[in-house]
């Protein structure tokens, strides 16, 4: 008998339609075609003609494979997939709402995807934000890439400090400055409506804002002659200022002021765009500018001392290296000039923006490679769900490309629906970032000064489309690519389940395995982070900040041009606050530890000549209770006490460090020193105490003294509280006690010490919460992936399973064969992962403190955290395993 | 020719929805019917026939499934569904009217 379906098959070639079903077609007409034949032969026909007669009703077979492909073809229970067009876009529209009608009947995979690629576009959307604002935008002043710092190269790179004089020479003699003006901090009282207030400005020369390319916007701007000793009593308000002191006052200019008792001409008011930032970054958000009045008659104008700061503006087409070559040689011959005030250095210039920005760089550059990181395993897992999506699809892909669609046209069509989901993910990720980034201006540490004008503008709206763009082809390419590879002869039987997917199920596991070692390097980068903020924390600083309040007052102008009247005003502040209910004791300091208003002197020592190489050790001036109420403990000797005074002996306490360091070997107690140079008197050392922290808490405690206001007088001084209770509910009795002794001294900076310790961890404490946030979401999506492959490969193999379970296979068996695929991915991303953070961690390093970058502990504990988490992801599949019915799983097919 | 054709293209699906009103068939029976029933004026071939069938299947008036006998190959076999029924009704009515019509325009008779 002849192969009758054969036969047919060959007459009507392929019928383009779904191959099962061209099969049962070819069946059905072999059939009819063979029985037709037998009958033929039964009415006496040979063998041959019966054949022949029975094949030729088939007619024209081209024909034939046509009308029945047209019969039958819309069974397929797939939305029908759109005609190719003639118009690109028509055709990419209609790519688009299939896709739509496509993901619509997936709810569960759209919402996932959708959720998975908003988290991460969102989360970088933000910190893409902040970085925008604090590194990309530019300085907002005229052609801010010519704008420098210059100076001598201090001990950590940055520019020193300059003199008046030698400023002035500078400007004189270095070529390729278009303008070199000069900057000093300026804390002075201003008295209005009878109330004192303190106001943070700066001294400038006259060229300031003519430097920076801006101007007043009410107003002049300052000239020469404003910058001399006769002529500088004359202010720039900044527009709050003005608004706030002055009620926006239209005729302010010309409106006299008193500041310091002295009497000050308002000249002009700076617009509202006008961004402070070079006072934000050296000292305090300035409000205020007056001209620095300088001649280099007055004593504090010498050529080494060194507390102004010099910034220029380049010539256009001068290049740093150039202009720093010019300074070189300037200071060189200075130095030859005046070989007793300058010390062998070179100079530096550097970008005002580098300046500005320089410290904060790295941390952002951390966060945005973390937070990449995140985006890259939502990539992956958005990837991996796809894959197992066009797995499912695979019939209705051979149909379509059975039906004449080209691979390019797959792949297309694939990739629109990608580039859909990235989209809508995007617009979902753009409404995360803009809740998100407010709540990262309230995280940020007040060092990151230009954070505060995070926004979602044009650039980070352009930076999320962008992502989402480049995701859709991250996420997208390897499905469609995959896709349009399917094998049709094998993916339209239906035996071809294992070829077609084998492929897709490695390609996830590799998917997986890369969320899981992402996943890693981020947990180990937050979990180095917890562990820095941690001992951070438990550094002792070597005070008790508990209980204790903080404020800032400043005893300037006239009034207090002498000592004794700051020294009796002191007092009497002192005194009366001591008074307050829930006060336990009061003193007052020049400075205080952690709160940014360090004063270093030179230390000299009897016997020796005094040398600019003497060491420098942090002064501190304080009233004798400043021991008791900070709690810092006296080590061997006396404290300071109220005996100690103008007229009497001159003594001082050192710190324990400046006692190991400047007396190794003999006892520092009756040693005699001076200090700030040899014109002072000798001091003597009547006691040690315990040293503390000054500069932040991951310093290490520098060399320390005390000197008793009485013989060491500030203007500028810090009182401290120490309360029974709460320190902030004394605040308002604090400010009214010191309002009723002294109205013309201004208080300000009030806070409690426990704010000043917790400021100082703020910059790090900032990373930790960001790296655990993304942390926390790496594992997450690290969960759901695992989660979902393994749960695939479950439904995969269904019937595998149900086969085991029928020949005996136990519980245990199942597990072992459904974890032991898990197992693998994991572990091999942990590896992975591991080797990356030992790799990436390093630029963690500048946040870290006392942790090593490679700390085994966090690698380890990081380990088992994610071993766990993976297995906990896997343990609802594996139940799933457990309770297949053999029955049920054998009749699925 | 082309009349026989015409015809035969707009009553094919009444003549098969008709014969499997009486019973479950498969469609080298219902081509085999065909012929034998009109006589050999009809005559149904598998480039015709299965098209029909498959259209009347997609628009749900008959249903294929393969049947399996006992020594035998398995065959598909269609059964008319309810809305097949119906179908071959309101058919028969149309037809009756359109010959009704011929009859009285053409005096052409029922053979």
């Amino acid at each position: 008998m002849p192969d009758w379906k054969a036969l047919v098959r060959a007459r009507l070639g392929a019928i383009p339609l779904d191959p099962a079903r061209a099969a049962d077609i070819v069946d059905e007409l072999a059939q009819h075609v063979a029985q037709h034949c037998a009958d033929l032969k039964s009415a006496g026909r040979d063998d041959d003609e019966a054949m022949r007669e029975a094949l030729r009703a088939l007619g024209d077979p081209t024909r034939l494979a046509a009308d029945l492909a047209k019969a039958d073809r819309p069974r397929s229970t797939t939305p029908a997939p759109p005609e190719s067009s003639s118009s690109a876009f028509g055709g990419l529209m209609r790519d688009a709402a299939y896709a739509v009608r496509l993901l619509r009947r997936a709810p569960g995979f759209a919402a996932t995807a959708l959720l998975t690629l908003a988290l991460g576009i969102g989360a970088n959307t933000a910190i893409f934000s902040v970085l925008n604002a604090v590194l990309l935008r530019p300085l907002p002043y005229a052609d801010p890439d010519r704008l420098v710092l210059l100076g001598e190269r201090g001990p950590t790179g940055f520019p020193n400090n300059v003199g008046y004089t030698t400023f002035l020479d500078w400007r004189d003699r270095i070529r390729g400055f278009e303008e070199l003006t000069l900057i000093r901090s300026w804390n002075p009282t201003l008295i209005v409506n009878g109330q004192a207030e303190r106001v943070s400005g700066m001294r400038v020369a006259a060229n300031f804002f003519r430097t920076l390319g801006v101007q007043p916007a009410i107003g002049r701007d300052f000239t020469p002659t404003d910058d001399t000793p006769a002529g500088s009593q004359v202010v720039i308000l900044s527009d709050g200022e003005w608004r706030r002191t002055f009620a926006a006052d239209p005729g302010i200019v010309g409106r006299p002021i008193t500041m310091n008792g002295l009497p000050f001409t308002i000249i002009g008011v700076m617009p509202p765009t006008f961004e402070p930032l070079i006072s934000e970054r050296f000292y305090t958000r300035a409000d205020m500018w007056a001209p620095v009045g300088y001649a280099t008659s007055l004593a504090y104008a010498c050529r080494s001392c060194q507390h102004l700061k010099a910034i220029g503006r380049l010539k256009p087409g001068t290049t740093i290296e150039a202009a720093r070559a010019d300074a070189d040689a300037v200071q060189a011959s200075l130095r030859r000039e005046h070989p007793t005030d300058y010390a062998p250095s070179t100079m530096t210039l550097i970008q005002l923006e580098e300046a500005l920005t320089g410290e904060i760089r790295p941390v952002l550059g951390v966060l945005m490679g973390a937070v990449g990181f995140v985006l890259l395993i939502a990539c992956a897992n958005v990837a991996s769900l796809l894959l197992a999506r066009i797995a499912r699809r695979e019939r209705d892909l051979a149909l379509r490309a059975a039906l004449g669609a080209s691979r390019a046209r797959i792949v297309r069509q694939l990739m629109v629906e990608s580039g859909l989901l990235a989209i809508a993910g995007g617009l979902l990720g753009l409404i995360v970032s803009f809740v998100t980034v407010p709540l990262l201006v309230h995280l940020a540490p007040s060092t990151m000064s230009r954070l505060a004008g995070a926004r979602i503008d044009g650039r980070a709206l352009a930076f999320s489309m962008g992502l989402s763009l480049a995701t859709a082809f991250l996420f997208g390419l390897l499905p469609a690519i995959k896709a349009s590879r399917t094998n049709l002869q094998t993916s339209l039987h239906g035996d071809g389940r294992k070829s077609g997917q084998e492929a897709t199920s490695i390609a996830r596991r590799l998917l997986v395995g890369a969320d899981v070692a992402m996943a890693v390097v981020l947990l180990i980068g937050a979990g180095l982070m917890i562990k820095s903020v941690g001992r951070l924390i438990d550094v002792d600083p070597g005070f008790d900040p508990e209980h204790v309040l903080s404020m800032q007052i400043s005893l300037v102008g006239p009034a207090y041009a002498k000592n004794d009247a700051v020294l009796a005003k002191i007092d009497a502040i002192v005194t009366r606050l001591r008074t307050l209910p829930g006060a336990t004791g009061v003193a007052a300091a020049g400075q205080i530890p952690l709160g940014g208003n360090g004063d270093t002197w030179g230390f000299h020592f009897q016997g020796r000549p005094v040398s600019p190489d003497d060491p420098s050790v942090e002064r501190y001036a304080v009233t004798p209770d400043y021991f008791a109420v900070m709690r810092i403990p006296l080590v061997r000797g006396r404290l300071l006490a109220i005996t100690d005074s103008a007229a009497t002996e001159n003594v001082m306490l050192i710190g324990e460090h400046t006692a190991r360091t400047l007396w190794p070997n003999a006892d520092p107690l009756g040693q005699h020193v001076k200090i700030g140079g040899d014109t002072g008197p000798w001091r003597t050392i009547v006691g040690i105490v315990g040293d503390v922290r000054h500069q932040d808490l991951a310093t290490t405690p520098t060399m320390q003294m005390y000197l008793p206001q009485s013989q060491n007088t500030d203007s500028f001084l810090t009182l401290v509280i120490r309360t029974h209770g709460d320190p902030s509910q004394l605040v308002n009795d604090a400010r009214r006690a010191i309002a009723a002794e002294a109205p013309d001294v201004p208080v300000f900076q009030i806070a409690p010490l426990t704010e000043l310790v917790e400021r100082s961890i703020g910059p790090r404490r900032f990373v930790m919460v960001l790296l655990e946030l993304f942390g926390g979401l790496a594992l997450l999506m690290t969960a759901v992936g695992v989660y979902g492959v393994i749960s695939y490969t479950v439904a995969e193999r269904t019937r595998e399973i149900g086969i085991r379970t029928a020949l005996g296979a136990r519980p245990a068996d199942i597990v072992r064969l459904v974890i032991g695929g898990g197992f693998t991915i994991v572990c091999s991303g942990l590896v992975a992962g591991l080797a990356l953070a030992f790799a990436a961690s390093r630029f963690l390093e500048s946040s870290l403190y006392s942790v090593s970058t490679t700390d085994p502990a966090t690698f380890a504990g990081v380990a088992i955290v994610l071993m766990t988490v993976a297995l906990a992801a896997q343990a609802i599949p594996i139940v799933r395993a457990m309770r297949i019915d053999p029955t049920v799983a054998l009749r699925q097919e | 020719m082309s009349t026989d054709r015409e015809l035969r293209k707009g009553s094919a699906e009444t003549l098969i929805l008709a014969l499997l009103e009486e019973r479950d068939r498969h469609g080298y029976e219902i081509a085999k019917l065909i012929g034998q029933r009109s006589g050999g004026a009809i005559t149904f071939h598998v480039a015709s026939l299965y098209p029909t069938l498959y259209r009347l299947e997609r628009r749900n008036l008959i249903q294929g499934r393969w049947v399996e006998q006992a020594g035998m190959r398995r065959r598909r076999f269609y059964r008319l569904t309810a809305a097949g029924r119906k179908g071959l009704h309101a058919q028969r009515r149309s037809w009756g009217a359109f010959f009704a019509a011929l009859n009285r325009v053409a005096g052409i008779g029922h053979a």
